[in-house]
Order: C-alpha cells, then sequence, then structure tokens
C-alpha cells in the first residue's frame, strides 16, 4: 500500500470504522454486530483513563451500570423517548463522575483501581439488594422504547445504524481531546503528574474532566446497552465484567483510538464465538493475553499498523 | 527588611519524622537578584526548593512572594505568580516529542488559551502554538531537535529542554537545582552560558553542589549545611568564612590556610 492511500485511509478514518461494522453486521448477526460497536464505545471510554491518563479502573462496570439503568428507569417513569433515555444515562454517568471523582481522582496505580472497585462494589449491591424495588433486583426489568419520527427502536437495524452514529460521533471527540492541549496534558500527567504541576496547571481539576467524560461516555454505553437488549439485569452493573474491557485495551492497545476499536472488537469476536467451539474459552482468552503480553505488548493495533507501514516501505524501495 | 524582596522564607523548618531537613532557615531573595546555594549532599538544599516551590508545606515558618504569604499555596498557584523551577534529576517528558514537551507551558499564560472549550477541542499542533514552541526552544539553542523523541535526547539537550519550559512560562523568579549535575564538561560550559544569558532578564536562584563553577555566575553565595544557613552573602567573603571552610573543606583545608 503506497504511503498516500494510508493516509488518506486514516483522514476517512470514520468511513472506514463504518464500512467495517457494516461488513461485520452482514458476516455476524446484526443485534450481535450492534453490541460490539456498544462495547467499543465503552472501550474508548476506558482507554481515556486508562490509556491516555495512565489510571487503571477495577469498577467502571459502575458507569456503564448507572447508564443502563438510567436508561431503563427513565423508559419506566419519564418517557418512552429512547433519546430521553441516552441523555439521562449521559447525565447520571456524569453526576457519578462528579460525585465520586473528586475522591477516586486523588488517587493513583492500585489504590485507583480499587477504589473505583469498591463504589463499583457499593453501586453492585444498590441495584441487587438495596433499590431492588426500582431496579427489580436479580431479575432486572424490561425496558422498551417510543418509535422517534418515525424510527422504530424495535428494528435491530434501527439501533444498529443509531449506535453506529455514536460510536463515530464518540471516536470523532476523542480524537478531538486527543489532539488538544488537554490531550497532551493527559499524557503528561500519566509520565510525570508532579512535573505538570510545576508547569502551572492544577492536575486534580483536568484529571477530574477526564473522569466525567469517562464516565459520562460509559454510562452512555450503558444506556445504548439497554435500548438494544430492552432489559437490564445486574450483569451490566458486575464489577466482575470490568475485567472485559481492560482485556480489549490490552489487545487492540492502550492510548490509541483505532487500537481501542480494534480491541473491542477482537475481544468481542472472541467471548462471542468462542465459546460455541470451547467450552472454557476463558482459558484461551488468557493464553492469549500472555501472548500479547509477551509478542505483542503494543497491542495488535500498532502491530499491523507497522507491518503495513514496512511493506509500504518495501514496495516504495523496489 | 528591603521592599525590592521577591522572595524571602521567614524561620521556616521541615522535619521529615524525627529528622529534621531543614531548621529555621530565614532567607530573602532580591528582585534582579542572581543567588546561589551551594552545601554537601544532604545539607537540605533540595528540601529548602521544595519548601519555597510549594512541593512540601513547611512544618513551620511562611514563604513569602512580594510580601505576599504563599505558605499555603499549591506549587501551580505558586507557578501562576511566577515562581518556577528545575529538577535536579531532569524532568522532561520522555514519552513526548521535543515540541509537545513545551505546548503545555507555552499555552498556560497565552492569551485565550486556557478557556475550557478551547482547551479541550483546540489543536495542540496548530502552527501558532508549534511556532512558540519552536522559538522557545531557538532560544536555549535545540530548536534542531523538535521533532525528536525526547527520550533519545542527551542529558544536556534535555536539560535546556527543561530551562525552555521554566522560560515559557514567564517566570518572575526562576530556581535551578543543580542544573548543572551529571553534564559533561562541554555541556557544562553551554548550559551555564546559558544561565548567564537567562540571569539578566530573570531573578535567579542556583544550586550547585561544587562552589567553582557558580563562583563567577552569581552575585550572592549561601551556604547549607545540615539544614541551616550557615552562612550568605557575597561570594568571595562567604567562600572566606572559616565556619564554612571547615564544614565544606574539613579542619585541614583551615589548618592549612592558617
Amino acid at each position: 500500500m503506497k504511503p498516500s492511500t494510508l493516509s488518506l485511509l486514516r483522514r476517512a478514518d470514520l468511513l472506514v470504522i463504518a464500512a467495517v461494522f457494516l461488513v461485520l453486521g452482514g458476516v455476524l448477526t446484526i443485534q450481535r454486530t450492534t453490541d460490539f460497536v456498544i462495547f467499543c464505545i465503552f472501550v474508548l471510554a476506558y482507554d481515556l483513563l486508562y490509556g491516555y491518563m495512565g489510571r487503571l479502573s477495577f469498577g467502571h462496570m459502575l458507569y456503564l451500570g448507572v447508564g443502563a439503568y438510567a436508561a431503563a428507569l427513565s423508559a419506566e417513569h419519564l418517557s418512552g423517548n429512547p433519546l430521553v433515555a441516552l441523555l439521562a444515562a449521559l447525565l447520571c454517568g456524569a453526576l457519578v463522575g462528579l460525585v465520586l471523582g473528586p475522591i477516586i481522582v486523588r488517587t493513583t496505580g492500585a489504590c485507583f483501581a480499587l477504589i473505583n472497585l469498591a463504589f463499583n462494589q457499593v453501586g453492585f449491591f444498590m441495584a441487587v439488594t438495596a433499590l431492588s424495588d426500582w431496579t427489580g433486583g436479580e431479575d432486572g426489568m424490561s425496558a422498551f422504547y417510543d418509535p422517534v419520527l418515525g424510527f422504530d427502536f424495535g428494528d435491530p437495524w434501527v439501533v444498529f445504524g443509531f449506535s453506529l452514529i455514536c460510536l463515530l460521533a464518540v471516536v470523532y471527540l476523542m480524537k478531538r481531546l486527543i489532539a488538544s492541549p488537554f490531550g497532551v496534558l493527559l499524557r503528561s500527567i500519566k509520565e510525570n503528574e508532579t512535573r505538570v504541576q510545576f508547569l502551572g496547571y492544577d492536575t486534580f481539576r483536568y484529571k477530574l474532566v477526564a473522569f466525567v467524560i469517562s464516565t459520562a461516555v460509559a454510562a452512555f454505553a450503558g444506556g445504548l446497552t439497554i435500548i438494544n437488549y430492552v432489559f437490564v439485569t445486574p450483569s451490566f452493573i458486575d464489577p466482575g465484567r470490568n475485567v472485559e474491557v481492560i482485556f480489549a485495551c490490552l489487545i487492540g492497545g492502550a492510548a490509541n483510538i483505532y487500537g481501542a476499536l480494534t480491541g473491542g472488537v477482537v475481544f468481542m469476536i472472541i467471548s462471542n464465538y468462542l465459546p460455541n467451539y470451547i467450552e472454557r474459552w476463558e482459558m484461551f482468552l488468557g493464553l492469549v493475553l500472555l501472548v500479547l503480553v509477551f509478542r505483542f505488548r503494543a497491542g495488535l493495533w500498532r502491530y499491523l499498523a507497522a507491518l503495513v507501514a514496512r511493506s509500504g516501505a518495501k514496495e516504495v524501495v523496489s | 527588611m528591603s521592599d525590592d524582596a521577591i522572595l524571602r522564607a521567614v524561620g521556616v523548618s521541615k522535619r521529615f519524622g524525627a529528622f529534621s531537613a531543614v531548621t529555621d532557615v530565614d532567607y530573602v531573595l532580591r528582585e534582579g537578584e542572581v543567588a546561589g546555594i551551594i552545601g554537601p549532599n544532604g545539607a537540605g538544599k533540595s528540601t529548602f526548593f521544595n519548601l519555597m516551590t510549594g512541593l512540601y508545606a513547611p512544618t513551620q515558618g511562611r514563604i513569602e512572594f512580594r510580601g505576599r504569604d504563599v505558605t499555603r499555596l499549591d506549587a501551580h498557584q505558586r507557578v501562576a505568580l511566577g515562581i518556577v523551577r528545575t529538577f535536579q534529576l531532569v524532568s522532561v517528558f520522555g514519552s513526548l516529542s521535543v515540541i509537545e514537551n513545551l505546548i503545555l507551558s507555552v499555552l498556560r499564560f497565552r492569551e485565550g488559551a486556557m478557556k475550557p472549550w478551547r482547551f479541550l477541542f483546540a489543536k495542540a499542533h496548530s502552527v501558532e502554538v508549534e511556532d512558540a514552541c519552536l522559538a522557545a526552544l531557538q532560544r536555549v539553542g535545540i530548536a534542531h531537535l523538535a521533532s525528536a523523541p525526547t527520550s533519545t535526547l542527551s542529558y544536556g539537550d534535555k536539560r535546556r529542554l527543561e530551562i525552555a519550559m521554566s522560560l515559557s512560562l514567564n517566570p518572575r523568579v526562576l530556581l535551578l537545582d543543580e542544573p548543572l549535575a551529571g553534564l559533561g564538561d562541554g555541556e557544562i560550559t553551554e548550559v551555564l552560558e546559558l544561565v548567564r544569558e537567562v540571569c539578566k532578564s530573570v531573578t535567579l536562584v542556583i544550586i550547585e553542589h561544587k562552589i567553582s563553577r557558580i563562583v563567577d555566575l552569581v552575585g550572592r553565595l549561601s551556604v547549607m549545611c545540615e539544614g541551616r544557613l550557615l552562612a550568605d552573602g557575597d561570594p568571595r567573603r562567604v567562600l572566606e568564612d572559616p565556619e564554612v571552610r571547615r564544614v565544606y573543606w574539613g579542619d585541614k583545608a583551615v589548618a592549612a590556610a592558617s
């Protein structure tokens, strides 16, 4: 591939992403592909904190779950409009981020990971037990949405198309954030937060902003999930599932938007289809992780990109 | 007490548990001064810098900037006042490119650049910003390295980069913590020349381990030892102080001199 073709692809990346998911949608079932799309949004939200700011969270299912329950509760108590549900999910995610963030972002390393986990456990408990009158406890609750402007959200293709547009919007948002001074600031905080303070920046404030963006987008993904599934159960807020998004980041390569997407899709393919062939598929996932750590530490995406760049260079030479 | 004091420490102490790193230090830095602080390893020089710049809060005493008590201000707030520092172990961002290292400092006090919307969504690599970064690199003589990965720079070039970052913050006072440490002989001459250039426009405090390197540079010299300020004043006179000679060269040198 010529470098010019590559740079052209890069410039039209949103179209390429849309095309890839459309092909996936044709090959796989549409509802599953929608699931892939939504999971990718969640991975992008996670990667902003983990990849770019260098903060590993073990409790991000809380924010996904808050969005999921907010969307379901909005359908039951507010309005059947799915856009209202998504707005509710986004706002609740941001609110939870704003309330918990000031405590959480003060910490780093293991402490950051575990304090998120602790809050996630509390959230899980509230969904299952404490607020079960509202959430339906273990059984969860259904959520049905009305058509908007003639688009019936009961139609899987409508949900797919809508989710895909949302993903593209989030990719665009993340690209802008990463390319901005804020993006440089996050990467600097990842490397040496104290130094950033001595450049005159109140790092606490910016970490909080990044955290709230991450929780809000994660909750938005949670809301979309419910529109896709039409029911919510505590599994959407189960801290045990947080490992999925970490795996996705590692597989694709952290601190890279395309890496997050690659990781999201590859992880979903493994976790959705491998169980059909291998009963204890998680073991295989462990092996994948081992190979990644030892062979492709920078993630699949960077490996592939380097491969393409090298073959392109060879072609130019020959 | 003169009114042209820009930075002042009043009875400042810092204890870490039972260990007293800095003990009851009074220090006044005047506007336009080039001051040096020397002392043996573990004398409390860096801790004193950390207290002045807000990395630590003093256990006792207070820090003033132009008569204003800044003891309780965070590091970033002191930077906003113009108290800027470098670190003993050169502290730049190895995972960023050289030019990216400058973006944050160049934008920090630039008109309108910190507006939330612009900071979050404007391009960091705009022509305007890159030009400003290049100008800052030019000033320390490493503009040709702008697009290099910072981790590939020599230690001396990293030191220059760190100084460029500090200068972009429009400092009123610049505190250089052992800027010559870890440099080769050629690099020392170059960085010293740079510091000589810088001190024409900025009030400067420089920590150094070896007296000979900065004795021609500074207009005033302070000696720290075991957390205390041992001597303070004209460099030549300070160096003749028998107490200073005792801690710095040991009793033998004093005996030999007398």
